[in-house]
């Protein structure tokens, strides 16, 4: 049993399973990820029934890659965390290294040369009885694996939750319309523009309010400009575009509409257009007119499609343009320019998550930092030569150079 | 001009590595110098065609394929001139050069317009986020010149003297080139919560960055806790730059998602 949670918290144990994800990374790459299982009949006729029953399309969201994580998890706390203990114990004993015998022997010029380049390396000196000189530096560094691992467990931990706890809605709102959602927050969405002139971007300027009365006032969301109010934090994610026709009474009174495909605009349910659908060009040969039907770019000559309908009898099929107006009965409907409307994406997240996310990354990465860039240096220079203590190369070859740097210069003055 | 410059950078780079390699193999030491000389005028060029070219863009030159290539191009000839000055290390010279004129050479076969910045690549992440992954990658292949050096000195003369400061550079350069993917990695994670709402999408870019990053973790474990070094790390930094490669070109040409820029699956980001 002990054997067992020895290995457990073993380095093998983890560097076998950090070995496991990248080989679940490695498919979970090459199969594309939640797409319906014909994708993978096309694209795998031979496999798709080794890639549907194992998992393989939902690869990281499958039981064994989680608990091939826990087991991550568990092992870095087994592993370092529970050895904090014994990093700060490490804490440089400059009284203990001043007791090890040496380890590189050295004449005195050497033994100088030793000095000189401890000192280029902004070495801290204590001086011992019998001349025994004590150089360190860094003694901070040892915390760098702790820390790295601790980043890298919280960074796990956080990302879990970071990536399961949100509600994500995606809505798209028409101009001067609403979306309510479940809590009673209305985003309010005022306008909505594509820029092109002189860089292309997609804004929407909105209001959130919150059940509580608060609001966020008119905030402009873009593409990288998220804006946050309360738990929720609003993304500009797509956008689409739509017809809008107002339409007048004899009376002069008028209203506006955004159409919809199959919409019937009509006073008595009887008499009005049956609206078909806005396409965003045509081409005309011969007098004729073929509409272009496209689902991205912009709408450079837009056509509307309808049917007029009279006595709840569905007539011809008619083409409008911006601008053009049709009488029916007592009201007229004119057509106007498209509207371009906004895709949110609304996430809800407790923003402490989000935090303490950031918290792990920085941590993670002064973790790495101190490991790579301050390690520890212990040096013992005594009368007869030099030890470097703990496993500091970049010290031993420094000072190894510098002792030869001294046998260059003796056959040099030779 | 700007293309003037720019293959001038590529010729300049061709004709240092060919006489840094003529110059290790027949040990002419003149020759050594008027190569690395070349070799800086080629990281010149290069550095003031990426100037130039980021002035007329008006923003940093790491958009695309190509200009993310002449970027880590660059970023492994500023590696290695640092190398070269302030560490004294003069053997990585050749190999180094090598890598510098193959990843020109690569952006050469990209389209070289100046394309304006996609909106979700208008961040102040952008510049941290793509040049930490430049130098990161330009770390890691710089680590794998290393190791094939190592191995060449080590069957010519396993006592050689050098040896001890090559396995130290290569394991110095994967660990300042971990740091450096880290920075990548969680710099992008928050950007990509900025621009799409999530951490991390287990996008195939992201992935094989995960990846990458954990075979030069296990490296890293493998040195310092397993005392695995000399001819083994050797291997290990070779082996592991075709996956640095696959990250950079692999993904973005083969497995489609976020990061393929351009593409038509996300036509203007969202």
């Amino acid at each position: 049993m002990q054997k067992f949670f020895r290995f457990l918290k073993s380095m093998t144990f983890g560097l076998i399973l950090l070995g496991i994800i990248v080989i679940f990374s490695v498919i979970g790459s090459v199969v594309p990820q939640s797409q319906n299982a014909m994708t993978y009949v096309r694209q795998f006729p031979s496999f798709y029934k080794i890639i549907l029953t194992c998992g393989f399309d939902h690869i990281f969201t499958t039981w064994y890659f989680i608990a091939v994580t826990a087991m991550l998890c568990m092992n870095l706390i087994l592993c370092s965390i529970i050895r904090f203990r014994s990093v700060v114990n490490q804490k440089i004993q400059t009284e203990r290294a001043a007791a090890v015998p040496t380890a590189v022997e050295t004449d005195e010029k050497q033994r100088d040369a030793v000095i000189r380049a401890l000192e280029r390396e902004h070495c801290h000196r204590e001086t011992f009885a019998e001349g025994t000189e004590v150089y360190s530096k860094n003694s901070f560094g040892r915390f760098g694996t702790f820390f790295t691992h601790l980043g890298i467990l919280l960074t796990v931990v956080f990302w879990a939750m970071a990536m399961y706890l949100p509600k994500i809605l995606d809505e798209t709102c028409y101009p001067g319309e609403s979306i309510r959602l479940e809590d009673g927050t209305e985003i309010q969405v005022d306008s909505f523009s594509i820029e092109t002139d002189a860089k292309l971007d997609y804004k929407s300027v909105i209001n959130i309010k919150l059940p509580d009365g608060r609001e966020s006032g008119l905030k402009e969301v873009s593409v990288n400009h998220p804006v946050k109010m309360g738990q929720y934090k609003v993304y500009q994610q797509t956008y689409g575009t739509i017809g809008h026709v107002t339409v007048t009474n004899e009376a002069g009174a008028s209203d506006s509409f955004y159409l919809e495909t199959n919409d019937l605009l009509s006073a008595d349910g009887k008499n009005g257009i049956l609206y078909d659908n806005l396409y965003p060009d045509f081409t005309e040969e011969n007098g004729q007119m073929q509409v272009i039907s496209s689902t991205s770019g912009s709408y450079k000559n837009p056509v509307y499609v309808y049917t007029v309908v009279e006595d709840g009898q569905q007539t011809e099929v008619m083409l409008a343009f911006p601008g053009d107006v049709q009488e029916i009965g007592t009201f007229s409907i004119h057509f106007d320019d498209p509207v371009e409307y906004p895709g949110l994406r609304i996430k809800r997240s407790p923003s402490w998550v989000n935090i303490c996310l950031l918290l792990s990354f920085m941590v993670m990465t002064a973790g790495l930092f101190m490991t790579f860039m301050m390690q520890p240096v212990l040096v013992t220079v005594k009368k007869d030569g030099y030890t470097v203590l703990g496993r500091q190369e970049r010290m031993r070859i420094i000072l190894n150079d510098a002792v030869h740097s001294t046998e260059g210069e003796e056959h040099h003055n030779a | 001009m700007l293309d003037i410059l720019f293959f001038a950078g590529l010729v300049l780079y061709f004709i240092a590595m060919t006489g840094l390699f003529v110059s290790m193999v027949f040990h002419q030491e003149g020759l050594r110098k008027i190569s690395w000389y070349i070799f800086m005028a080629g990281a010149l060029a290069a550095l003031v065609y990426l100037i130039i070219r980021g002035v007329k863009a008006g923003r940093l030159p790491m958009s695309n394929q190509f200009e993310f290539a002449c970027s880590f191009s660059w970023g492994i000839a500023a590696i290695l001139i640092f190398m070269h000055y302030k560490l004294k290390i003069e053997w990585a010279d050749s190999l180094g050069a090598a890598m510098t004129f193959l990843i020109l050479s690569y952006a050469a076969l990209q389209p070289r317009e100046i394309t304006e910045l996609m909106p979700a690549l208008r961040s102040a992440w952008f510049g941290f986020h793509i040049g930490s992954a430049a130098f990161s990658y330009a770390c890691f292949l710089l680590a794998g010149a290393a190791g094939i050096r190592y191995l060449l000195s080590h069957k010519k003369n396993p006592q050689d003297p050098q040896l001890e400061k090559m396995d130290y550079m290569i394991y110095r350069l994967i660990a300042v080139g971990l740091l450096l993917l880290t920075i990548t990695i969680l710099s992008g994670a928050i950007w990509a919560e900025e621009a799409w709402s999530s951490f991390w999408t287990w996008d195939p870019k992201e992935v094989w960055a995960l990846i990458t990053w954990i075979l030069y973790a296990i490296f890293l474990h493998l040195r310092l806790g397993r005392k695995k070094k000399g001819v083994f790390a050797a291997w290990y930094a070779i082996i592991a730059v075709p996956v640095v490669l696959f990250t950079f070109v692999g993904v973005n040409t083969l497995l489609p998602g976020l990061h393929s820029y351009g593409s038509v699956i996300f036509p203007y980001i969202l």
